[in-house]
C-alpha cells in the first residue's frame, strides 16, 4: 500500500555562497491515503516543489519523517515517479528515447520497451512526435513528454510539480480529464502541485494550502465531490463555495506577503 | 578556469552541416584563391617579386610530382605520421580520463587547476629543449610535444563539458533509481561528446603544429626535416610542397572531427 505519512518535516537549504541554511519548509505533517489525489496550492516560493521533491526522496531530510507504506524514504525508489516542474528531457534523447529513459533506469522487466514507451506516448497524445528531439517541441509537448516518462514506469505514487503549468487552458483541461482517467482506472496515489484553483479543487481529495517563510501547512480543505467528475462540476454551489474558501486563503497569503515586503 | 575553457571552445556548428551549394560567398571565395594563383603565377614573370624567394603554383607542381616520385617522400611522411598518431593517441587515452576527473571531482580540480592552466597558457613548444635533452633527437621527443600540444584543448573541453552538465537532468535521472554510474554513461558523457570533440578537434591543429616544429627544430627525418632542408637550400618550391602536405593533412583530419562533431550535436538548439 502506498499511503504516504508525512511527520514534522523539515528541510533546509543553503543560502547561496554561504554556509548558513535557512528552513524552505518547517514542521509539516500530511497523511495520505492510498490511492488519494491531493493537491498543493500556495504563492511561489512557499516550498511546494520542496515538499514534493522530499517525497521523492531527492533533497535531504533535515528534520521530521516521510514515510511511504510504512517504510522511511531515504532516497527515490520505483514506487514514485516525478513529473518535474521544468521538463528536464535528455536533449540528446528523442521524445521516445526520453520516455524509455525511465523504464531503462529502472531496469524495466514488464515487456517490451519501446512497445512500454510508445503506448504512454500516445496517451499523451505525442505519437507523430516519437522521432523528436526536446528542442523541436513547444514548452507544452515537452511536459506531455515528461508526464509520460513517469507514467511509463507505472508507479504507485505519481508526484507532479505543475505538469500542466505550460500548457493552454484548454489543453489543460483534456489533460487533467486525460490525468483524472488514468488515476481512477489503476488508483495512483497523487501529489500534485499546481496554481490553477480551479484544477485543483476539480482533481483532488484533498487540497493542502501552503503558506510561506518557512513553507508550512495553512489548511487542508477535503473536497467533497462526486466521481468520476466532468467539467460541469465546475458550475455547482459546493464547487463555487470550494474555490471562494481557497481563494481567501491565497489572497490572505499574499497580503501577509506585501506586508512584510514593506515591513522589510 | 570557466573563462579559459570558454575560450578555448567554439561551437562545431557551422555551414559544413548544411548541404553543399555554391552560394554568393563560395563564389566570391573560389574566385578570391584564383586570382591569388594568377597573381603568385605572373608576380616573378613579370619582375615584381624574387622568383627564388616566391616560387611559382607550375614549379610547385612539378616540385610535388618530383617530390613524391623521387624523395623518399613517403619515409618522411610516415614518420611523421607516426610521431603524430602516437603522441595524439597517448593524448586521447589520458586526457579524457583526467577531464572527467578534474570535471567531476572539486577536489581534483582544486589541487590540479592551476598546475594545468599554467601549462595550458604557456606555450608548451618552450619545452622542446627540455624534451629533445632527455628524450634525444629521434620519434620519442617528437610523440612528447604532440602529446603536449593535444593534451590541454581536450583537458579543458573535457572539463568544461562534464562540469556544464544539466543539474536537473541528472535529479530527473536518479527520481528514477539511476546510479552513478548510469548518471555517468547516460547523463554526463552523452552531454559533454560535442564538448569534447571541440576539444579533440582543437588539439589536432595544435598537434600537427607539434610535430612540425618539433622535427624543424631537431631531428633526423620526417616532414619538418624536409622542410629545414629544403628551407636552408632555397628549395622554396620543395619546401611549399611540404608545407602543403601538412595544411592539407591538418585540414582534412580537423574537418573530419567537425563533421562527427556536428553529427553528435544535432540535438543542440540552433
Ligand atoms: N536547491 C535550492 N537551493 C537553495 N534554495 C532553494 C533550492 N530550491 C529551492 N530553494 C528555495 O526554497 C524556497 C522554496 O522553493 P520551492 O521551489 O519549493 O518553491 P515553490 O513553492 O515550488 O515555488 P514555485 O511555485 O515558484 O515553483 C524558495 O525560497 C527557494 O528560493
Ligand atoms: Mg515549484
Amino acid at each position: 500500500m502506498a499511503e504516504i505519512e508525512i511527520r514534522n518535516l523539515g528541510i533546509d537549504y543553503r543560502k547561496p555562497n554561504s554556509d548558513e541554511v535557512f528552513a524552505a519548509v518547517d514542521d509539516i505533517s500530511l497523511s495520505i491515503a492510498a490511492g488519494e489525489f491531493v493537491s498543493i496550492v500556495g504563492s511561489s516560493g512557499c516550498g511546494k516543489s520542496t515538499l514534493l521533491l522530499s517525497v521523492a526522496g531527492l533533497v535531504k531530510i533535515a528534520r521530521g519523517t516521510i514515510t511511504i507504506g510504512g517504510r522511511p524514504v531515504s532516497g527515490p525508489g520505483p514506487d514514485r515517479a516525478v513529473v518535474f516542474q521544468d521538463a528536464s528531457l535528455l536533449p540528446w534523447r528523442t521524445v521516445l528515447g526520453n520516455v524509455r529513459f525511465g523504464l531503462e533506469m529502472q531496469r524495466w522487466t514488464g515487456g517490451d520497451l519501446t512497445e512500454r514507451a510508445m503506448s504512454m506516448i500516445k496517451l499523451v497524445g505525442l505519437a507523430r512526435f516519437a522521432d523528436y528531439h526536446p528542442h523541436q517541441l513547444s514548452g507544452g509537448m515537452r511536459q506531455r513528454v515528461n508526464i509520460a516518462r513517469a507514467l511509463a514506469v507505472d508507479p504507485q505514487v505519481l508526484l507532479m510539480d505543475e505538469p500542466f503549468g505550460a500548457l493552454d487552458a484548454q489543453t489543460r483541461e483534456i489533460m487533467g480529464g486525460e490525468l483524472l482517467r488514468i488515476w481512477e482506472g489503476d488508483k495512483k496515489t497523487a501529489l500534485f502541485v499546481t496554481h490553477d484553483i480551479d484544477e485543483a479543487i476539480f482533481l483532488s481529495d484533498k487540497v493542502v494550502v501552503m503558506g510561506r517563510n518557512p513553507g508550512h501547512i495553512k489548511e487542508v480543505i477535503a473536497i467533497d465531490l462526486p466521481r468520476p467528475r466532468t467539467q460541469e462540476i465546475l458550475d455547482t454551489p459546493q464547487f463555487t463555495e470550494y474555490r471562494r474558501r481557497l481563494r481567501a486563503h491565497l489572497a490572505a497569503d499574499m497580503a501577509g506577503m506585501h506586508f512584510m515586503e514593506e515591513a522589510a | 578556469m570557466a573563462m579559459v575553457a570558454t575560450s578555448a571552445r567554439d561551437t562545431g556548428k557551422s555551414r559544413a552541416a548544411r548541404n553543399w551549394r555554391p552560394d554568393r560567398s563560395t563564389v566570391i571565395s573560389m574566385l578570391s584563391v584564383a586570382v591569388f594563383f594568377i597573381l603568385w603565377q605572373l608576380a616573378p614573370e613579370m619582375g615584381w617579386v624574387n622568383g627564388r624567394f616566391t616560387s611559382q603554383p607550375t614549379q610547385v607542381l612539378v616540385a610535388a610530382i618530383d617530390v613524391i616520385l623521387n624523395d623518399d617522400f613517403f619515409y618522411h611522411a610516415r614518420i611523421s605520421l607516426a610521431e603524430f598518431s602516437l603522441g595524439f593517441a597517448l593524448a586521447l587515452v589520458v586526457s579524457i580520463p583526467l577531464g572527467v576527473l578534474l570535471g567531476t571531482s572539486r577536489t581534483a580540480r582544486h589541487l590540479i587547476d592551476p598546475p594545468l592552466m599554467a601549462l595550458y597558457v604557456a606555450p608548451t613548444l618552450v619545452l622542446l629543449p627540455i624534451l629533445v635533452v632527455s628524450l634525444g633527437i629521434g620519434m620519442a621527443s617528437k610523440v612528447a610535444i604532440v602529446f603536449l600540444n593535444a593534451l590541454f584543448p581536450i583537458v579543458v573541453n573535457t572539463i568544461a563539458g562534464m562540469s556544464e552538465a544539466d543539474p536537473q537532468l541528472i535529479r530527473a535521472a536518479r527520481s528514477f533509481g539511476a546510479s552513478k554510474l548510469d548518471v555517468f554513461v547516460r547523463i554526463l558523457l552523452p552531454g559533454s561528446l560535442p564538448s569534447i570533440l571541440t576539444g579533440i578537434r582543437l588539439a589536432v591543429g595544435r598537434g600537427v603544429m607539434g610535430v612540425v616544429v618539433g622535427e624543424l627544430f631537431v631531428s633526423q627525418a620526417g616532414i619538418g626535416y624536409q622542410l629545414n632542408t629544403y628551407g636552408s637550400a632555397m628549395r622554396i618550391d620543395r619546401l611549399l610542397v611540404y608545407a602543403l602536405v601538412v595544411s592539407v593533412f591538418g585540414y582534412l583530419l580537423t574537418v573530419s572531427v567537425r563533421a562527427l562533431e556536428n553529427r553528435v550535436s544535432t540535438w543542440r538548439p540552433e
